[in-house]
Order: C-alpha cells, then sequence, then structure tokens
C-alpha cells in the first residue's frame, strides 16, 4: 500500500514541556491506523498539528507526496483531512441538515441548494451504514447520534484521510460496534482512517497497523495482526524507571481514612464513582493506577470536600467527615492534579498563594498580620526550596517545578493526616520529580497517610505500598506492591477485566 | 509597573483620538484641552466643581471597583445611585427627624436602599449563576424610572409650578457648603471611605478572600473560601456606595430630588474603577480625572458649543483602550 501521509520529526514544545519529541509517523492509504497513548503522550497534540491548530516547531508534513503547511483547519479540510474531537463541534439548535452544511458551499451559493445536499447525504449513508434524521435538532440526538453526524460533516467534505479523537469514549457497547462496522465500511472505499485510543482492545479489533507514543515520544509501529496485549501494554506504559528512590521500612499504624461505598457524580450528572471502598493507615501510600477520567478526580475531590457525596461514607480519624466542608477538613492536603487551575490564584502573589489556606489565622483584630504573614511565607519558602524573585512576586510567574513546591509548601506545612496527591510529578522535570517523591516519603514517615494517585505506573510501583487500580468508576483488585505485577496493573489500567488476587 | 502603562497609554490614546474629532469639527485639539485644563485648575470656582464632579465619582468607582475585585461586574450603579438618592430624599422630605439625625438618618437610609437595590443580582448570581452583568444593567432603568415616576407623581412638589421636581430640602437635610462654593462635606466622606476600603480590601482577611475569588474562583473553592458569601458581600457593599453617592448628590447638590440626578456618573464608575485596576485610593485618583472630564467638557461647550457628549465618548474610548490592552498583555 502506498503512503498517504508522512510526518517527520515532529517537535512541538508547550513552555518547558515538550509534548512531542521527534516524532516520525507514517499512514498509508486505506488502512485503519491506530495511535495509541496513555492520557498525556502526545496524541491529540500530534493530530492537531496534522489538522492545523498547532504549528509544529520542527519538523515537516508530507501528505499525497507533497510536502505541505496548515496554517489552519480550513486548509487541512481543503486538503481532505477531517477530524472528529472528542468534544464535538456542533451547534446544538441547529439541525443535522444546517449543521452538515454550515461553512460549506453548496453548489449555487450563497444559496443552499437543499435538494443537492439531500442526494449526497443520502448517498453517503447509504455507502457507509451511517444513519442520521437530517431535520432533527441536534439537542434531540443521542451522543452516538452526534458523533455520527460528525462523521458525515467529514465524508460531506470529501475527506481522503479521517481523524478520530477518541471516538468510543462517550459511546455505548451497541454504538461502539455500528461505528466499528462503518469505519471498515469506509476503507473499503479508498477512505484512510487515523485512530485515537487508549483502549488496547478497542486498538486491536479495529486497527491495521498501531503506532505507540509513551511521554511525547514514539515507541514504535507495528502490524496489529502480529502483536497482543502484552506486547502493547509494555510499548504504552514502558519501563524506564527514571529515579532511584528507597522507601524504608516502616510500621503501619491505625487507619487515618476509610471510604465505605463511595458513590460520586460528575459535572454532568453521572456516576463517575462507583461504589469505591478502601482505606489507609498512618505510614502508608496507597497508590490508585489509572487512566485519567476513570473517576480519579471526582474521587478526590469528594474526599477533599469539593464534591458532594451521593452515596456512601468517607471517614477521617474515626471521624464521619462525609458532609463537612473544606474548612472543616483541614487535616486533609490535597494536591491537585490542576494545579494552576485549582490550586493556585496565580495572579496573586506567592505569599497570598501560600497562605491560601491559612490567612484566618492571622487575624489581629479587624487586620491580618502580614509581617506574621511573610516571617512564616520566608520560612516556608526556605523550608521547600521554592525559587521565587520575591514573596510579592505573582505565583503565576513561577516555573512549573516552583509552583509544585510552593503548593507542597502549603499543604504539607500544614501538618495534615491525610495526604491527596493527584498526579503530583505530571510535567516536571527529574529534579522536581525526585523533590516531590521524596517530600510524600518524608510525609509519611512522620505518619501522615497518602491517597497517591496517578498514571504513571513507575510512581505508583516506585512509591506505593498497596495498588489499586481504577478503571470506569471502580476499584479492580487492591493489591499489595510486593505482590504486583507490573504488566497485570497496565493492563487493568486499560480495560482488562482479570481480577488479581 | 506594567499595571501603569495600560491605563496611561489608555488616556494617551483616548486624548489622541478625541482630539481628532475635534480637529474634524475645526477646533484646535491643543488649545481646547489647554482651555479645559485652565478653566479646572485655575480658579477656586474651577476647583470647587472639579471636587463636586469628583466626589460622586470616587463612591460609584467604588462601587464598581469593590465586585470586580471578586471577578464581578456591577454595571448597575446607576441604579443603584438612584435608589439610594430616592430613599435620602422620602427621609429629608417627610420625616421631621431632628437636625442632628436627619443627615445620618439619610445617609444610613440611602446605604441600605443601594445595598437592597444591589441585592438583588447579587443573590440571582450566588444562588443560580445568573450573569450579574444583565440584571444590573436591567435593574438600572427600573430604578430611574421608579424615582421618575415619583417625581411626577406622588413626590411632586407643591412649589415646583408643574415642573417633575420635589420640594428643595429642608436646610437640616442639605450638606454643609464651604468657601462660597457648590464644594461640600461630601467630598472629604468620599476620600476617607475610599481609604478605609483600601484598609478593607488589603489588610483583612474579607479583602484577603474577595482577591481569591476574584484571581481565581475554583482556587477559592478548593481553599474552603465561600464564594457565594463573598459575591453577596462585594456586591452589597458595591450598591451601598452607589446609594450613598445618590443621597451625596442630592444632599449635596441638587437639594431635591428630579429625573436625571445622575449625569451617568454610575456608568462613568466602570471607567473609574477600571482605570484604576480595581484600587480603592487610585479610584480617588482615577475619579479626579473623569470629574475634570466632566468640568472640562461643560468648559468645551460654552467655550465652543461642542456638545457635552464628547464626554461620554472620551469615557467609551478609555474602557475600549484598557480592555484592548489587557487582552493585549494577556497574548503577549
Amino acid at each position: 500500500m502506498e503512503t498517504l501521509l508522512e510526518m517527520r520529526n515532529i517537535v512541538k514544545r508547550f513552555g518547558n514541556l515538550v509534548a512531542n519529541d521527534h516524532i516520525d509517523f507514517e499512514v498509508r492509504r486505506g488502512e485503519i491506523h491506530g495511535l495509541l497513548g496513555e492520557n498525556g503522550a502526545g496524541k491529540t497534540t500530534l493530530m492537531n498539528i496534522l489538522y492545523g491548530i498547532y504549528q509544529p516547531d520542527e519538523g515537516e508534513i508530507i501528505f499525497e507526496g507533497k510536502k505541505v503547511r496548515f496554517k489552519s483547519p480550513k486548509d487541512a479540510i481543503s486538503a481532505g483531512i477531517g477530524m472528529v474531537h472528542q468534544h464535538f463541534m456542533l451547534v446544538p439548535r441547529m439541525n443535522v441538515f444546517q449543521n452538515i452544511v454550515l461553512g460549506y458551499r453548496t453548489p449555487h451559493d450563497p444559496l443552499i441548494n437543499q435538494k443537492w445536499v439531500e442526494e449526497r447525504v443520502e448517498a453517503l449513508s447509504e455507502k457507509y451504514g451511517i444513519d442520521v434524521a437530517l431535520y432533527e435538532t441536534m439537542m434531540n440526538l443521542s451522543v452516538g447520534e452526534e458523533q455520527r453526524v460528525e462523521i458525515l460533516k467529514a465524508l460531506f467534505r470529501d475527506v481522503k484521510l479521517l481523524i478520530l479523537d477518541e471516538p468510543t469514549a462517550v459511546l455505548t457497547p451497541q454504538e461502539v460496534d455500528s461505528l466499528f462496522y462503518a469505519l471498515k465500511s469506509m476503507t473499503k472505499s479508498g477512505l484512510t482512517i487515523i485512530f485515537i485510543t487508549h483502549k488496547l482492545k478497542e486498538a486491536l479489533k479495529v486497527t491495521d497497523r498501531i503506532t505507540v507514543l509513551r511521554r511525547g515520544k514514539k515507541v514504535g509501529s507495528v502490524k496489529t495482526s502480529e502483536t497482543n496485549e502484552r506486547e502493547l501494554t509494555r510499548m504504552m506504559v514502558g519501563r524506564d524507571i527514571v529515579l532511584d528512590i528507597t522507601k524504608p521500612p516502616r510500621e503501619f499504624g491505625k487507619e487515618v481514612l476509610r471510604v465505605e461505598d463511595l458513590w460520586v457524580k460528575d459535572e454532568r450528572g453521572n456516576y463517575a464513582v462507583k461504589g469505591v471502598s478502601f482505606s489507609i493507615r498512618e505510614g502508608e501510600i496507597l497508590g490508585i493506577a489509572g487512566i485519567s477520567g476513570n473517576g480519579q478526580r471526582e474521587l478526590e475531590e469528594a474526599i477533599a470536600g469539593l464534591r458532594k457525596v451521593e452515596k456512601g461514607r468517607i471517614i477521617l480519624d474515626g471521624q464521619d467527615i462525609t458532609k463537612k466542608g473544606v474548612m472543616e477538613r483541614e487535616n486533609i492536603a490535597y494536591i491537585p492534579e490542576d494545579r494552576i487551575g485549582v490550586g493556585l490564584a496565580p495572579s496573586l502573589s506567592v505569599l497570598e498563594n501560600l497562605m491560601l489556606k491559612d490567612f484566618k489565622k492571622y487575624r489581629k483584630g479587624i487586620f491580618l498580620d502580614f509581617g506574621e504573614m511573610e516571617k512564616r511565607g520566608r520560612e516556608l519558602i526556605e523550608e521547600f526550596s521554592v525559587k521565587t524573585p520575591s514573596l510579592h512576586s505573582s505565583a503565576g510567574a513561577l516555573s512549573g517545578g516552583n509552583i509544585q513546591r510552593l503548593i507542597l509548601a502549603r499543604e504539607l506545612s500544614r501538618n495534615p493526616r491525610l495526604i491527596i496527591a493527584s498526579q503530583p510529578t505530571r510535567g516536571l522535570d527529574v529534579a522536581g520529580i525526585d523533590y516531590v517523591r521524596r517530600r510524600l516519603i518524608d510525609a509519611v514517615m512522620k505518619g501522615a497517610a497518602v491517597l497517591l494517585i496517578s498514571e504513571d505506573l513507575d510512581e505508583i510501583f516506585q512509591l506505593a505500598d498497596r495498588i489499586a487500580v481504577m478503571y470506569e468508576g471502580e476499584i479492580r483488585g487492591v493489591v499489595d506492591r510486593e505482590r504486583a505485577n507490573y504488566e497485570k496493573v497496565g493492563y487493568l489500567m486499560a480495560g482488562g477485566l482479570e481480577v488479581t488476587a | 509597573m506594567r499595571d501603569i502603562i495600560t491605563p496611561i497609554a489608555s488616556i494617551a490614546a483616548s486624548l489622541v483620538v478625541v482630539g481628532i474629532l475635534l480637529a474634524a469639527i475645526g477646533i484646535n485639539p491643543l488649545e481646547a484641552y489647554a482651555v479645559m485644563f485652565t478653566s479646572s485648575f485655575t480658579s477656586k470656582f474651577g476647583l470647587a466643581e472639579l471636587c463636586v464632579k469628583t466626589t460622586p465619582l470616587i463612591f460609584t468607582g467604588l462601587a464598581v471597583a469593590i465586585p470586580l475585585k471578586a471577578g464581578l461586574w456591577n454595571i448597575g450603579a446607576e441604579g443603584q445611585l438612584y435608589m439610594g438618592a430616592f430613599a435620602a430624599s422620602v427621609v429629608a422630605l417627610y420625616s421631621n427627624l431632628p437636625g442632628y439625625a436627619m443627615l445620618p438618618a439619610m445617609f444610613l437610609i440611602a446605604a441600605i436602599f443601594g445595598m437592597g437595590w444591589a441585592a438583588i443580582p447579587a443573590v440571582l448570581r450566588a444562588k443560580f449563576d445568573l450573569n450579574e452583568i444583565l440584571s444590573t444593567l436591567l435593574l438600572n432603568y427600573v430604578a430611574i424610572y421608579w424615582v421618575e415616576y415619583m417625581v411626577y407623581g406622588p413626590m411632586r412638589g407643591k412649589e415646583v409650578y408643574n415642573f417633575p421636581y420635589t420640594d428643595l430640602f429642608p436646610d437640616i437635610a442639605t450638606l454643609p457648603r464651604f468657601f462660597g462654593t457648590r464644594f461640600h462635606l461630601g467630598f472629604f466622606i468620599a476620600i476617607i471611605i475610599a481609604i478605609a476600603i483600601y484598609y478593607l480590601v488589603n489588610k483583612t482577611d474579607f479583602g484577603f478572600s474577595l482577591r481569591v475569588v476574584g484571581a481565581n474562583p475554583r482556587a477559592a473553592d478548593y481553599a474552603g473560601i465561600s464564594r457565594q458569601k463573598v459575591i453577596i458581600y462585594s456586591m452589597l457593599l458595591g450598591g451601598m456606595f452607589a446609594g450613598i453617592a445618590g443621597m451625596i448628590e442630592v444632599s449635596g447638590i441638587q437639594l431635591r430630588l428630579r429625573p436625571l440626578i445622575s449625569t451617568g456618573y454610575g456608568y462613568a464608575g466602570i471607567p473609574v474603577a477600571l482605570l484604576a485596576s480595581g484600587d480603592p485610593l487610585l479610584v480617588i485618583v482615577s475619579a479626579a480625572l473623569f470629574g475634570f472630564l466632566y468640568v472640562g467638557g461643560s468648559v468645551l461647550q460654552t467655550t465652543y458649543s461642542v456638545p457635552v457628549a464628547i464626554v461620554y465618548v472620551f469615557q467609551s474610548l478609555i474602557v475600549l483602550f484598557i480592555i484592548a490592552g489587557q487582552s493585549l498583555r494577556r497574548r503577549g
């Protein structure tokens, strides 16, 4: 088969983060090519570059034998590339017909040639087995139907290459089957498809070849017929232990946190945490492994007091805190995944951010004692080596590593009983990663309990005393670190069903 | 230092654009600006008028600035001002309070009515997440027409020859004036309140919470700061000062209630607060600048017959340039 697309040596940086690190990517005409990797591996970034949303910092793109540069999605579309995003780009108040035609020039432009559109849509529907009700308002459609509209919209524009970003994330199993059927029939008539996913099974089921990315780098490309879940897991999660940190042996003390049959909803009102139970003791680190979006955020927010618990109980040091507010959970430290968006007020000063949770303690009469706050702030940036020009410079100007140190300084200095650390080292450089991990170990040595939520299996294996895998809102078995097996945990993370002993 | 560049550049750019407009209608802009300047700063009456115009602008500037610190847009200072003026007028005309209690009572009732008027959008925003820009803006019309109705109807005075005015306030309900000009006590009250608010915002735990909510609402939730409380309190404070502005206008300048007691002071509070980037002490400075524009604008009208609307052009331009400058900075 001839090569349709080649991306050579693509580099894309966001500040200090290298999202795509010299990636070579090649797609052949008429295949379904799986792009596999964990969240944050760089899959979507790479495809956004191809689709003209981002400009690469280095590298080139060759499409149909010609070197191309897409300055915007418009260029990509006119070259014959379509993309269906994870979050659909449709106008809810318009009907299907209007959404399909939106931005497209039918014959007799500026008038819309309704008959021509109808015939064309009908032909496409028939050819690929995609049914849509052309005059139904988008708002009344199910998610699966919306996706079909997105696909049809792309086909309507005569694409040669169709990019699907995590298309199954929102679908029911039946919808997944019919999507796969449609994809197969599209390739039969010459269309090429790139299928972005982090689910192994789906990649194995529907693709012809698979390229695996990990931490912004390409691990390799394989033929689907010549690989298996085990090999793909290894490629996806990798095994390169960056750092060597020794955990001193400890005695675990009494139970600090117990979570009993916890049910929590996400923003859309669906259950994201479905009956989760576990406990953590003094001096213990419980690692929750899993791909982001499987209910981890809702779980940690519920424990931190930021999200309502629908059912179940949270018990901290023997006290039921299920209904308590954040202020009443001051024994819980929370290092959120979204450091800048949640853990920081970026336009405020370093000092104000250090005092975000404790400022009320510095009240003296009606005023706050800023002298005392500054004294404490200076101690904290010293102790946690936060590099900042001054206590009064804005916190948002700090580097990623220093922002995390600032958050650690604030959270850990309050002598918490429980520390929730969510993706605590994501995006940090080696020194930063090392620092954060050592701090967490220090904290458990002093008797705190740690709930470590991470997609990084190396991190889980390095730090955790027990490991739980979270998948689709449930916890799939809790295992002691010594008895846990790297491949098996990775397999469970990717949706494998087997329960480890 | 970059914080200062945007407002100054915005003023300069607005001066240039207004200058072009003046030139287009055949007026030498430099000469016109010179006339504006000398008439405001070189005579006792000019300075007094400057302070007279600056006073309500300090209050309405604060009325916008405090919610702005919490990330909220109070577009309703105008309406809150009218409600304050209305309430103060009712007390002044119908209460028969003794002299020592009259002004304090007017002050208090105006504050309460301004607060009450701001409480509606505040609660709607805090409880139901209803956009406060729309609700505050629309309530302005209700308040303005309410005052109009009152002075055309129930509150119309007996000695006003059928004009839509109330009777003049009794002397005990008017603010003391000084130097034989219209310069009145309200100016000092405004300055004192602005300084107090500076301490409130920068030195108290409420101010701390306010700034966290404004900087990142999600971080406020995360730190356990009650966002609803901050939203409501900051809007109430804002409404209170707009209400006080209304009382000060009727009892210091107009000495009666009538339609159009405010020539857009409430709306002018928006550029005043923006130009000061919400800092209560800087609000005094930017209010003085806008006060100067009002005084200078009416001088332009008498000297060159330029409609006073040129002042509103200037105000709007400053808002535009500040917003443009901020978005440029965010990108740069």
